[in-house]
């Protein structure tokens, strides 16, 4: 059974990364969806990282000393000083395990 | 992209950490990032599997969340579509959240580039995975230790610079807003609801200051 839904959850995980790669599906893309889609990644971004900072076993956690928040923030800082992915994800991580 | 091979270790750990501490074995916790390789679809199935719950509701599940993944397909259509079967693919395999945005929409695309980044997360995905697996048998709590701070950490480093313009921030605020909200109210469509409003705010907002509506 456990094998049966691997392959079922695979098949669909695939077919929806793969469906308009399809060249035989019959769609252009205008301008506007262009644009449109151009906001994609910014708002995948924002909608993962979202929950991860302010929720835990699934309530709401606005405290100020939330680790993820401080550790979000401090990422945010990070980012802005030094322009550098790598710096900014390393160290935001080291502080946050260490007030974690 | 090496910024996000770095998040997706922890990432894959806890993957594999919580698929040995929910009764699955180590073949099949494995076998889901080799076959499925989705982390967030792992790990609900994971958690819906071990909460005993039906084959149909865990594939229902996996295609809401999974939903968000037909945007990315979309945004890199003009890039992909007229490449060899073997490439289209190979790269719908690949094509996670993280090698979306690491993948410019644009002419500067790069089919190597992409590839070489898709098989990267792919191969750290799994040797994470087999981490997770190995070290979840001997240490308690792995799980509970806050892996998951790897994503926000690269996932904020990513989208910094990308945002330069109102219309983005608005996008970002749209997006990140309703997320949190869906997933309080236990929405699992919510990344992909939250996904597509923040696009539709963005744009809106660019379209008002270009005047077109």
């Amino acid at each position: 059974m456990y094998w049966i839904l691997l392959i079922l959850m695979a098949m669909i995980v695939f077919a929806s990364r793969y469906l308009f790669l399809e060249p035989k599906l019959p769609l252009k893309l205008n301008d506007k969806v262009l644009r449109l889609l151009s906001y994609s990644a910014p708002a995948v971004l924002a909608a993962v990282i979202g929950p991860l900072v302010l929720i835990h076993d699934g309530e709401l956690n606005l405290n100020p000393l939330n680790p993820y928040l401080v550790g979000a923030i401090a990422a945010i800082i990070l980012m802005l000083l030094t322009r550098s992915t790598l710096i900014t994800a390393i160290l935001s991580m080291g502080l946050f395990l260490y007030i974690n | 992209m090496i910024p996000l091979i770095v998040a997706v270790l922890p990432w894959g750990i806890l993957v594999g950490a919580y698929g040995v501490e929910s009764g699955l074995s180590p073949v099949e916790t494995q076998a889901l990032s080799l076959v499925v390789f989705a982390g967030t679809s792992q790990l609900v199935a994971i958690g819906m599997l071990q909460a005993g719950a039906g084959v149909a509701s865990i594939l229902l599940t996996t295609l809401l969340i999974t939903a968000r993944h037909l945007l990315y397909s979309m945004a890199m259509r003009n890039q992909v579509k007229n490449l060899p079967l073997r490439w289209r693919t190979a790269l719908g395999f690949l094509l996670t959240d993280e090698l979306f945005v690491n993948s410019p929409q644009t002419q500067t695309f790069d089919k190597w580039y992409a590839l070489g980044g898709g098989l990267s997360f792919y191969i750290a995905w799994n040797i994470a995975t087999l981490a997770g697996i190995i070290a979840g048998a001997s240490i308690p709590n792995l799980t509970t230790i806050g892996l998951d701070f790897a994503v926000v950490a690269t996932f904020v480093a990513i989208l910094i610079p990308m945002i330069k313009s109102a219309s983005v921030f608005i996008c970002v605020g749209v997006a990140m807003a309703i997320s949190i909200y869906c997933e309080v109210q236990g929405i699992q469509a919510g990344l992909l609801i939250a996904i597509i409003s923040g696009m539709i705010s963005g744009y809106l907002i660019y379209s008002m200051k270009r005047k077109e509506l």
